[in-house]
């Protein structure tokens, strides 16, 4: 197991959680390593805690869920609790910091807990549509599964037709991409 | 036959449904009938997308006994003919299967596993084992293989299509809900290209020629008169099917020399099997495993060998024993002592496997 990276990603439905996973996956397979992508799946259609299982590594990748995870992202306070069960004693655990209150809820057997302000600079500095996006920038900084130019490339092979209407979009994803990287590494510096 | 679908190895990264569509059309599958149910959709969803492209059909029928039984039709009329199913769905399609098995149909059905009884989950399960391997009104005469890779996935579904018409027993594709869903990579290939056989079909009804004048009858029955009639046919099929079982017998190994403990698993759990042996050889422990990747026939003979020379065997599945009933049918007389992991409808992480077989070594 060892050589995998595990990360759980976790949100409301809609935070897009699930296409961040798909692009991440993709950037690292398409780097040549191996990757793997469960999403997990339920039958209701709308509400609940939308959680994706990734793992990278070097060599094939074994069973597709884990318990331990080298990184948990939770962007609810649902998200939290339900993700608290894959945290344990080498574990990064990033949330976002516009969650109110949820301090008695964080995990505290993780290596780390670190909140980021990504809701808020999409918000204020960028785009609320582009929160994933920085979110997928904080996961590669923070577990260097993918070189930066990697992860814009598999950006641009997603969402390339839209940025083809709109040249813009394509600065302001890869804007948000390198800010969620900042904010891991401003807080782990 | 239109142009190829697959010509150059490449490889892709893609869901194991996905995989699976791929597969069909690179066995010159010529139709496939279905049925929505999760968490097989894809496979009807992509092959109806790629379907058109190289000349091959799709029928959505009313429910899974009819996708069975039109997939029989199929393969009456001469086709490569598949279909895919999950849950209550491979429930329904039993009766079918059973028409298939005692008029030797070589229907080929996928089998995504989903949770059980009844509708219980859309996600994952192994519990559809048993009833994969013995759901129908008789003993069984199928094979069965279960994948744990979308390389397998592919691999199997074209092997699936050749083994069906060439022993005329039909054959099951059982993946589960993960496999289903999940990405990671693998290659497609044109089977052709690597000198795999592709199934040699033939039309079983409205043949040419005068029957029993010009060539021999057609006789395909599912009814028969008398016990002494259906006797002699079935022992026949049962004669048939174990001259079978060492040709196609299959099962995958590892670290068996001078394991103490072995791990037994299939399917998607052999993933977290192995990975748990990795973790523990690392720690110096002795332990093996052991992957049956046909459940029927089930590699009872290799098992047999294994056996005696483990302390303990330990048998995970996603499902409360029903790879427990295979194994223990397999070991009848010996005496090595069997653990149970057993998660009915929960995977199962190669963490906790690492844990529960410390445990074992008495740690």
């Amino acid at each position: 197991m060892k050589g995998t990276v595990k990360i759980a990603l976790a949100g409301e439905g809609g935070q897009g959680v699930q296409s961040v996973a798909g692009i991440m996956v993709e950037a690292a397979n398409d780097e040549g390593r191996e990757a793997l992508y469960i999403p997990n799946f339920g039958v209701e259609q709308r509400g609940g805690v939308s959680l994706a299982f990734c793992q990278i590594s070097d060599e094939k990748v074994g069973a597709p869920k884990f318990r331990d995870a080298d990184l948990v992202i939770a962007l609810s306070e649902r998200a939290v609790r339900r993700t608290r069960q894959y945290v344990h004693k080498d574990t990064l655990f990033i949330y976002d910091s516009s969650m109110q209150g949820i301090e008695d809820e964080l995990p505290r057997n993780a290596k780390k807990v670190l909140a980021i302000p990504a809701l808020e600079i999409a918000k204020k500095e960028l785009h609320p549509r582009v929160f994933n996006i920085i979110i997928m920038g904080a996961a590669i900084e923070a577990t260097k599964i993918v070189e930066m130019e990697q992860a814009k490339k598999a950006v641009e092979k997603r969402l390339g037709y839209k940025f083809a209407q709109n040249p813009k979009l394509r600065e302001l994803n890869f804007k948000a991409l390198e800010r969620g990287a900042e904010l891991v590494k401003e807080s782990l510096a | 036959m239109a142009e190829k679908p697959i010509t150059d190895e490449k490889r892709v990264f893609m869901t194991g449904n996905e995989a699976v569509a791929w597969a069909a059309l690179a066995a010159e599958a010529e139709i496939m009938y279905g049925y929505p149910i999760t968490p097989q959709n894809e496979i009807m969803h992509y092959w109806t997308r790629l379907a058109p492209k190289y000349k091959r059909k799709f029928l959505q029928t009313e429910d899974e006994i009819s996708a069975g039984f039109t997939t029989c039709g199929g393969v009456l009329a001469g086709k490569r003919a598949f279909t895919a199913t999950a849950g209550p769905g491979n429930v329904l399609m039993q009766e079918a299967m059973s028409m298939a098995e005692m008029m030797r149909i070589p229907t080929v059905v996928v089998v995504q596993q989903r949770g059980g009884p009844s509708t219980a989950t859309v996600i994952y399960s192994q519990q559809e084992t048993t009833l994969t391997c013995f759901g129908g009104n008789g003993e069984g005469l199928r094979l069965v293989y279960s994948t744990s890779s979308h390389q397998e996935l592919f691999d199997y579904t074209i092997k699936a299509f050749y083994m069906a018409w060439k022993y005329r027993f039909p054959t099951f594709v059982l993946g589960d809900g993960y496999q289903a869903k999940m990405r990671e990579s693998l290659y497609l290939y044109n089977p052709i290209e690597k000198g795999m056989p592709l199934a040699e079909s033939y039309p079983f009804l409205g043949q040419e020629g005068r029957p029993g004048v010009e060539r021999e009858p057609s006789h395909l029955r599912n009814t028969y008169n008398t016990e002494e009639e259906l006797y002699q046919i079935i022992s026949g099929y049962v004669e048939d099917y174990e001259r079978m079982i060492p040709e196609v017998v299959e099962y995958q190994v590892s670290d068996l020399e001078d394991a103490e403990i072995v791990v037994i698993a299939h399917g998607i759990v052999s993933r977290a099997a192995r990975e748990a042996v990795k973790v523990l050889r690392q720690e110096g422990r002795k332990v093996g495993y052991f992957r049956p990747i046909t459940l029927r026939p089930f590699p009872t003979g290799k098992l047999r060998e294994i056996a005696p020379k483990a302390k303990k065997l330990v048998v995970a599945e996603s499902a409360q024993g029903q790879l427990f009933k295979l194994v223990q049918e397999a070991l009848y007389g010996e005496t090595v002592p069997l653990e149970p992991y057993f998660k009915p409808g929960l995977g199962i992480t190669g963490e906790e496997l690492v844990e529960f077989l410390q445990s074992n070594f008495g740690q």
